[in-house]
């Protein structure tokens, strides 16, 4: 009995300590339960966030270009694409899903009767590096794909078509150049950023004022959050941040004269460049041939691309702004202000005989049979070759290439657009650095007619005309209202008139004389034939460079055509064209 | 009657009625985060089995259990063994196990079949108290078989929250308890001895030779070891092997305070939370996330409102047999609590173990509404002292 009686006592503490124990356990786990769920909470909450959260840049879109009289040059149109949502096509394994996903896109083609652009290996891309975000199937669809699509949707679950912006060009090729186009980047090619997951590729300025006014035009991004699931399929997306539209960007171009040049051009290889010699403000740039700026919106094909580069005509290529050209003959009028400076007497005449002869160089007049005598003035007016070998021989050329220089010549314009080439102004120093020969008096003869080794741009060349009109020196820029910059050339106030005498002969009586035919305006211009290459192969590109009115000019403008006749009988007409837009035709009743 | 209702404690009953409904819920929140559709109405087996426990629930509470243990314990426990041994011949493969029998579990039944046979074995009055070596010699047997059968299938937590049953039987029952004082130490040792060996073994910087040197002399399976490598260092690899963990207290500590409201479980939802298992093993993180901590806390007392008053009816029983009953079903239903909970909050090596109630499966859920009507059983039928 006794010892029962121990053993009851053994029992009962036993129940006692065991149910103290039971209690004690229980308040441990619920104090490391506090401090999981109470201390630590927001450590989970991130740890939860960073994996079933993912950051979505949202693009915003991009502002406008519009030309100054407000006409859109580059806008924006909605586009429907139709998505795909992987979610949908959930399967046990990421190949199983990748196949599904390829069978429900081809059931879809066959109905909106549109191949897949997407094989296997652009689907597996998407699942395994962006899953959570929709797959952009079929960008920018037709209305009849779309109608097809709609008229089915029931059918394509997973399957949706969604709106977004693309890049507009109303006026096609016209300003291509300068326009400028845009791409997208590859959604997984803008990595580096640690603050998003995704990209909604934003469109990126690939050319022209796109490009170098990107950062000005793009939109301002939004962001969104993506839930999503532990393999990585989303959820629910919520907006953050609304993305916003870039500001619209006004250039200075005058459509008047954008549109009359691109006429003009038409058909032929040449650039134009019409700018106002007061403020720098360019009103048209134009190259020749161009291309369709709307063939780049979504994105341009393989195939064409290949054939705009394969092209002997080279539509790409900016001619106006970064085509470099012998200028030839309207190249006279700087050699002119050389010798002026140094004090050549513009009156003293010069015998042409229709032919200079150095050594064994023989450099031909256009009069076969001489001009005669000339002076400066209708050396000028009438292009006279002898007479500025003559004078080039006299000054020198240091003097020709400081005042080249004086000019804007051999140096980028400073616009502000990506292309700006500088040309070439050769000298002894540079042939020797280039060629590693020495500068013979012949290079100085052909320089002194705008032969040889000189290589302007016709961007260039309109602000040379300007400055000779105006007695100063512009930054072009495409940008209205922003500040002038100029400077004042070196040439005394009679130096220039002498010039601008010379090129007033020009249209009125002298090369350019179709130039001012029937001109509601006075110009003064000059005419350039410069002739490349030997042969068979000989071309001539001609070129006409002005600036009007005569008194106080407010347009410059410099028109090349590239294979044409002549100076005066291609190019000259084309210009004034130009300028009969801006400035009307002279009333019969004058 | 009368006398019998006023010894119904109610503290259990209701706590084990609040437990059902939160687990309910649970596997409501559970179900319906899975894709496949015949998990969403699980919620409704769950309450089904729940009714069909609480019709065994009071038919047990008010049977005298002195009864129930001369009639069925030892035709329960034999029974159990041959279904355990059933089970491994016919049974079905589950998530790597082979643990089902036609539409339930015998491995969960048999763990309450040991507790009554060995309650009624060493707590029946007898003329001679059963304490000597040999018995627990037979003791370790009668555990040793049906553990063995329960660990080939393998499952290793339901073996481990029977043992932690039995051996409190055979403590306050006295059986040999010196010896069973010593080797409980000696198992101490040995574990604290196994988590030092894989802790050597897997720690930064070890080289491959010397880890397979050191595991080579560890009792542990490939997979064990990788479990308790994950306990000992729960921040490594939180994309393999210790992906389950990390998502779990991912799971139950954004719950916060208050939780993200019902059915609002995020990480459930959403699929961090491994889905094969947050239905079973890991049910208390969908709780704990959606109710927060005050629903863990909620939970800890009603579970404290059941093992702790089921420790005072072994208290207050006068009879051997009722005291070694209740104490047994407690520690079990105990067991099952800490470490479900604890695992998931990395403080014990994950092992695959229900939550009692809360966790969906017919077999555990009525397996443990048996064991506590046994439990009121022995407080229903109790003799008062003073008689």
């Amino acid at each position: 009995m006794k010892r029962f009686d121990g053993e009851t006592l053994v029992a009962d503490v036993s129940c006692i300590v065991l149910g103290a124990l039971f209690a004690i356990a229980l308040a441990v786990l619920a104090a490391r339960l506090k401090e999981v769920q109470v201390q630590d909470t927001a450590d989970y909450r991130y740890a939860y966030s960073r994996q079933a959260v993912r950051r979505v840049q949202l693009a915003g879109a991009r502002g406008r270009i519009l030309a100054r009289g407000g006409e859109v040059l580059a806008g924006n149109r909605m586009s429907v694409s139709i998505v795909c949502d992987a979610a949908a096509f959930q399967e046990k394994t990421w190949n199983a899903t990748v196949e599904r996903i390829g069978k429900a896109i081809d059931a879809v083609a066959e109905v909106t009767r549109k191949p897949s652009p997407l094989d296997t290996d652009d689907i597996r891309r998407h699942v395994n590096r962006s899953l959570a975000m929709p797959l952009y199937v079929w960008r920018d669809v037709d209305h009849e794909t779309l109608a097809r699509f709609a008229e089915n949707e029931e059918l394509f679950e997973g399957f949706e078509a969604v709106v977004s912006e693309e890049r507009h060009y109303p006026y096609g090729s016209v300003a291509a150049h300068l326009v400028g186009y845009v791409g997208r980047d590859r959604a997984d090619a803008v990595a580096g950023d640690e603050k998003f997951n995704f990209f909604n590729p934003e469109m990126r300025g690939r050319a022209g004022v796109e490009h170098y006014y990107d950062s000005f035009l793009k939109g301002v991004p939004g962001e969104s959050k993506l839930l999503v699931d532990a393999r990585g399929f989303a959820i629910e997306e919520t907006i953050v941040v609304e993305p916003r539209p870039g500001p619209d960007l006004t250039l200075t171009i005058d459509m008047r004269a954008q549109l009359a040049a691109e006429k003009e051009l038409r058909g032929e290889k040449g650039a134009c460049v019409v700018m106002d010699p007061r403020s720098g403000e360019v009103l048209a740039m134009v190259s020749a041939p161009g291309y369709d700026l709307n063939s780049f919106v979504p994105g341009i094909t393989h195939d064409l691309y290949d054939r705009y580069m394969s092209d002997i005509g080279k539509p790409l290529l900016n001619r106006a702004a970064g085509g470099l050209y012998a200028p030839g003959s309207i190249f006279k009028p700087v050699v002119a202000l050389a010798g002026l400076k140094l004090g050549y007497p513009p009156d003293e005449t010069c015998e042409c005989t229709g032919v200079y002869i150095l050594g064994k160089m023989r450099i031909r007049c256009a009069s076969r049979w001489g001009h005669g005598a000339v002076d400066m003035r209708s050396a000028i007016m009438k292009s006279c070759n002898p007479y500025f070998c003559n004078l080039g021989m006299d000054i020198g050329t240091n003097a020709i290439v400081s005042a080249a220089y004086e000019l804007g010549l051999g140096a980028k314009t400073g616009i502000d657009f990506g292309l700006d080439s500088a040309g070439v102004i050769p000298d002894a120093d540079w042939k020797m650095r280039t060629y590693g020969e020495k500068w013979f008096m012949g290079d100085l003869a052909q320089m002194s007619i705008g032969q040889g080794m000189l290589l302007v741009s016709p961007l260039q060349m309109a602000r040379m005309a300007g400055a000779i009109g105006t007695g100063y020196l512009v930054t072009p820029k495409l940008l209205p209202g922003t500040g002038t910059e100029r400077r004042k050339i070196g040439f005394s106030r009679r130096s220039l008139d002498v010039v601008r005498d010379g090129m007033r002969l020009v249209v009125t009586g002298g090369t350019g004389r179709r130039a001012g035919r029937g001109l509601a305006v006075d110009l003064c211009g000059k005419t350039g034939t410069a002739e490349i290459g030997k042969g068979e192969t000989r071309r001539k590109n001609t070129w006409f460079i002005a600036y009007a009115p005569a008194r106080e000019p407010s347009v410059a403008i410099a028109m090349l055509v590239e294979n044409g006749d002549s100076g005066g009988g291609t190019a000259a007409p084309k210009a004034r064209n130009v300028l009969a837009a801006l400035f009307g035709e002279r009333s019969d009743a004058q | 009657m009368i006398a019998k209702l006023k010894r119904f404690n109610l503290v259990m009953f209701v706590a084990m009625l609040a437990l059902i409904a939160i687990g309910t819920i649970a596997i409501h929140s559970a179900g319906n985060a899975r894709a496949e559709a015949v998990f969403h109405g699980m919620w409704v087996n769950n309450l089904a089995s729940a009714a069909f426990g609480l019709v065994v629930y009071l038919a047990l509470s008010f049977f005298d259990y002195r009864k129930f243990l001369d009639w069925f314990s030892l035709p329960a426990y034999i029974g159990a063994i041959v279904l355990l041994a059933a089970v491994l011949v016919f049974g079905s493969t589950v998530y790597g196990g082979k643990r089902w029998l036609w539409f339930f579990q015998p491995s969960e039944i048999s763990k309450l079949c040991v507790i009554s046979f060995m309650a009624w074995l060493f707590g029946a009055k007898r003329e001679k108290p059963r304490t000597s070596f040999a018995w627990f010699a037979a003791a370790l047997a009668i555990i040793g078989v049906p553990a063995a059968l329960i660990l080939a299938e393998p499952d290793l937590g339901t073996t481990l929250t029977l043992v932690p049953a039995c051996l409190v039987i055979l403590f306050v029952a006295g059986v040999w308890r010196r010896g069973l004082v010593t080797i409980a130490l000696v198992g101490a040792i040995g574990a604290a001895a196994v988590l030092g060996a894989v802790w050597e073994a897997e720690k930064p910087g070890v080289s491959e030779e010397r880890r397979a040197a050191i595991l080579k002399y560890v009792p542990l399976k490939a997979h064990q070891v990788k479990r308790v490598k994950v306990f000992l260092f729960p921040d490594e690899d939180q994309l393999g092997a210790g992906y389950n963990l990390r998502q779990a207290k991912i799971s139950i500590g954004s719950g916060g305070m208050t939780g993200k409201g019902i059915g609002k479980g995020e990480t459930n939802h959403l699929k961090y939370l491994p889905q094969a298992i947050s239905m079973n093993d890991f049910i208390f993180c969908v709780w704990a996330e959606e109710t927060g901590f005050i629903g863990s806390l909620v939970l800890l007392l009603l579970f404290g409102a059941i093992v702790v008053p089921g420790c005072w009816t072994a208290f207050v029983s006068t009879d051997a047999a009722g005291r070694l009953l209740a104490l047994g079903v407690s520690t079990l239903v105990f067991a099952h609590v800490y470490v479900n909970i604890a695992m998931s909050i990395g403080l014990v090596p994950i092992t695959g173990l229900p939550l009692p109630f809360i966790s969906s499966g017919r077999t555990f859920l009525v397996t443990v509404m048996a064991g506590l009507g046994l439990v009121q059983s022995v407080s229903v039928h109790r003799e008062d002292k003073q008689k």
